[in-house]
């Protein structure tokens, strides 16, 4: 039987990664193969699921395939050096230091710390599976000799979760007709979403004075969220920036159900399933087209080639007054998420991992 | 604005190219509305460089630096004034009134605070420039002595598959069991004799090129150096280490390191196996490039079985070979023979004979 182990730093549930890992694992287990998951730690929801990564060795077999999600720096990245076993990375990317320096420098020690995980790891790995090409390209550029793009294991039902109406009832209210630009992501450096108040504010001034921007992510970097919402007030958006965090799939769906544009501006991304959440709740997409956001997003939204505020304030601008582009892009985005769906991405796993199946690394 | 509305309602029935169009002449759109928004005096000069740098004033102090030491300095050296002359303006006159007091009033005692506070961050930017100052030394210190690193087409590709003293390694490593490492496996000729011969064998070599046709026939081989992977790998995981190539010729330090390594990851009773040149051969026949800036010389057989030895390996062998240039003798009825034979001794024991050698050890503590 082909066994293949996944080892992950951390499992959580309502996490991209976590998810990511137990589908992953199911599709394994499904196709015939042997796949347990081995930890550093595991939420509380999901500890029957995982196992100590300190305790492989002595589960260990001949013919094992190990796969790593890399995520974050980690001893498992340590070990998985140390082990003589077939390799394989699967990378979703992690954001260079350099976003993070002057902000939180521990923030970017750590992830600097992790980048160079990934390049001990690459030239070890047999193979590098990515959710991007410019993903795969980082991993080719750090050594790893075969790569292959597989989007990552995301549940996207056409029909998407149900919207909380209370939520949807309450943001409505707040803004009334004015237009509602909506970004999901993490507030930090790479995200740009001081570009975003930025754009609001000229796209008040140039075409709908009420105009909001909606924020909706974990705050995990505090000095950043601060210097974010100290511009708005010093622009006078005090009342116009409104952050959302700690939502369930209802409540996430309702911020996205009350938006007219989701806009982007990340300055480095790997892949960005909000971009994909948006195009599944009807959204249509504005996006500046950093590291994977052109890929990701295809030739379903709007991709800029500037984050400057005017492109953005009058890229807005026509996708909320041109109904047909609107159109045009909210069904390119629904035909777009036909690419990521599960049983094709499930069928694309089988097909990359099938061969190393055969390549055994112990004796 | 130019009408670029969809002909067709569903745009699904669109192809790629079509779609990749009618988004481009929005995108040409959207540039125009920019440039017209310039132009009509809604979008000054300067006004997005304007919003950035509001921005930046909510950044913390040296965040582009990404920014240098002395730029950063320079930011902290700016930032280490404060100011006691509190604004008094107001919007009521009462207002500036009452604050023109407090500051009159409360004056000497922040002043005093102030002074104090100011006192302490000129100390500490003072520290911070003598650290820079050392710093930028040591940083200049460490260049000057940078070893200079060897072009790659420098370093001659080797076929150990072929070589005299393949048979001799495989043999060596033959029935052990666990992983065996060739350090600079090249096209992994050596590792296609080793798993012929029922080793467990895989490779590492510095140059990715020098791999390809290895990894083209499935060998488990990888584009990394010998320090960094054996740096990772677990403690006793491997039976076996195959060393060639230009590790004969390591900086001292990194030689140290190496032999370190070594014993470390290499399980008891694992086996070690050298190949190198002997130190003569290689300084009369090497490039004068490679001899020249190489950081360091090969070692003879018997100062790396001294060095092994100390690391806890056993008894090494070895096996000379390779080109033979030791100089006949001349026949004994030459006139002056004597005299000639005692020359071409001397200068076979010294600077001639095998020029290679194959060193076995095998780790006993």
């Amino acid at each position: 039987m082909n066994a293949l182990h996944q080892f992950v730093p951390a499992l959580l549930p309502r996490d991209a990664t976590g998810d990511h890992t137990l589908a992953l694992r199911d599709t394994l287990r499904g196709a015939g193969w042997e796949s347990d998951i081995y930890v550093e730690a595991a939420h509380d929801e999901l500890q029957g699921e995982a196992t100590s990564f300190e305790e492989y060795p002595a589960r260990a077999r001949a013919g094992d395939v190990l796969l790593y999600q890399m995520g974050t720096a980690s001893p498992v990245a340590e070990f998985l050096l140390g082990r003589p076993e077939t390799l394989v990375l699967d990378y979703h990317n992690i954001t260079p230091g350099s976003f993070y320096e002057g902000w939180e420098d521990h923030t970017a020690e750590t992830v600097t710390r992790a980048r160079r995980q990934v390049a001990a790891l690459a030239p070890r790995a047999s193979l590098g599976i990515a959710d991007s090409s410019f993903n795969a390209a980082e991993l080719s550029r750090l050594g790893c000799r075969a790569t292959a793009v597989v989007p990552i294991l995301v549940a996207l039902d056409p029909d998407g979760p149900e919207v909380d109406p209370d939520v949807r009832r309450r943001l409505a209210a707040d803004h009334g007709e004015a237009t509602v630009l909506l970004f999901v992501g993490r507030l930090s450096p790479n995200k740009s979403q001081h570009r975003l108040v930025e754009a609001l504010w000229l796209f008040r001034r140039w075409y709908d004075p009420g105009a909001r921007l909606h924020l909706v992510g974990p705050a995990v970097t505090p000095t950043y969220v601060a210097a974010v919402f100290s511009l708005a007030e010093e622009l006078g958006l005090s009342g116009a920036v409104r952050h959302g965090e700690d939502l369930s799939p209802g409540e996430l769906a309702a911020w996205y159900a009350d938006a007219d544009v989701f806009v982007c501006l990340s300055e480095h991304e790997g892949f960005c399933i909000p971009l994909l959440e948006a195009m599944q709740a009807g959204l249509p997409v504005v996006a500046y087209g950093a590291g994977a956001v052109s890929e990701t997003v295809g030739d379903a939204g709007l991709v800029i080639p500037s984050a400057r505020p005017s492109v953005v304030a009058a890229a807005v601008d026509r996708v909320r007054t041109d109904s047909a582009l609107a159109r045009h892009l909210v069904g390119a985005g629904h035909r777009r998420l036909e690419a990521f769906s599960m049983v094709r991405t499930r069928d694309r796993f089988i097909e990359v991992l099938t061969p190393l199946a055969g390549h055994r690394g112990v004796t | 604005m130019a009408s670029v509305e969809p002909a067709a309602s569903d745009a699904g029935e669109w192809d790629a190219a079509a779609r990749a169009r009618y988004l481009s002449e929005v995108m040409a759109d959207i540039d125009a509305e920019v440039r017209r928004r310039r132009a009509s005096g809604d979008l000054p000069a300067g006004l997005e460089r304007e919003l950035d740098e509001m921005f930046l004033e909510f950044s913390p102090v040296g965040l582009h630096g990404r920014a240098r030491l002395r730029e950063t300095l320079a930011l902290v050296d700016g930032s280490a004034y404060v100011d006691v002359a509190v604004p008094v303006a107001s919007n009521k006159a009462v207002g500036s009134l009452v604050k023109r007091t407090i500051r009159k009033s409360m004056g000497w005692y922040i002043g005093f605070i102030v002074h104090q506070i100011v006192k302490f961050a000129w100390a500490v930017s003072r520290m911070f420039h003598v650290v820079v100052d050392r710093v930028e030394l040591l940083e200049a210190a460490v260049e000057t002595e940078r070893t200079p690193e060897l072009p790659p087409s420098a370093v001659p590709v080797t076929d150990p598959g072929t070589a005299w003293w393949s048979s001799e390694a495989v043999a060596a490593l033959t029935g052990v069991r666990g992983r065996v490492l060739h350090a600079e496996c090249g096209d992994g000729a050596l590792l296609d004799a080793l798993v012929a011969a029922g080793v467990d064998a895989y490779g590492v070599d510095p140059s990715e090129a020098a791999i390809e046709p290895a990894v083209d026939r499935g060998l488990d081989v990888r584009a990394e150096s010998l320090l960094d992977h054996l740096a990772v790998v677990a403690d006793e995981a491997l039976s076996g280490v195959v060393l060639s190539g230009s590790v004969q010729w390591l900086h001292p330090n990194q030689r140290d390191r190496l032999v370190g390594l070594i014993t470390e990851r290499l399980a008891l009773d694992g086996v070690l196996v050298l190949h190198s040149a002997t130190p003569e051969s290689w300084t009369a026949t090497t490039a004068h490039l490679i001899s020249d800036l190489a950081p360091g010389r090969p070692l003879h057989a018997g100062t790396w079985a001294h060095l092994l030895s100390e690391q806890g390996f056993g008894p090494a062998t070895v096996r000379d070979g390779g080109h033979d240039t030791t100089l006949g003798r001349v026949d004994p009825a030459v006139p002056e023979a004597a005299v000639i034979n005692a020359a071409i001794d001397a200068v076979n024991s010294r600077l001639l004979g095998p020029d290679e050698y194959l060193l076995v050890a095998v780790r006993e503590r």
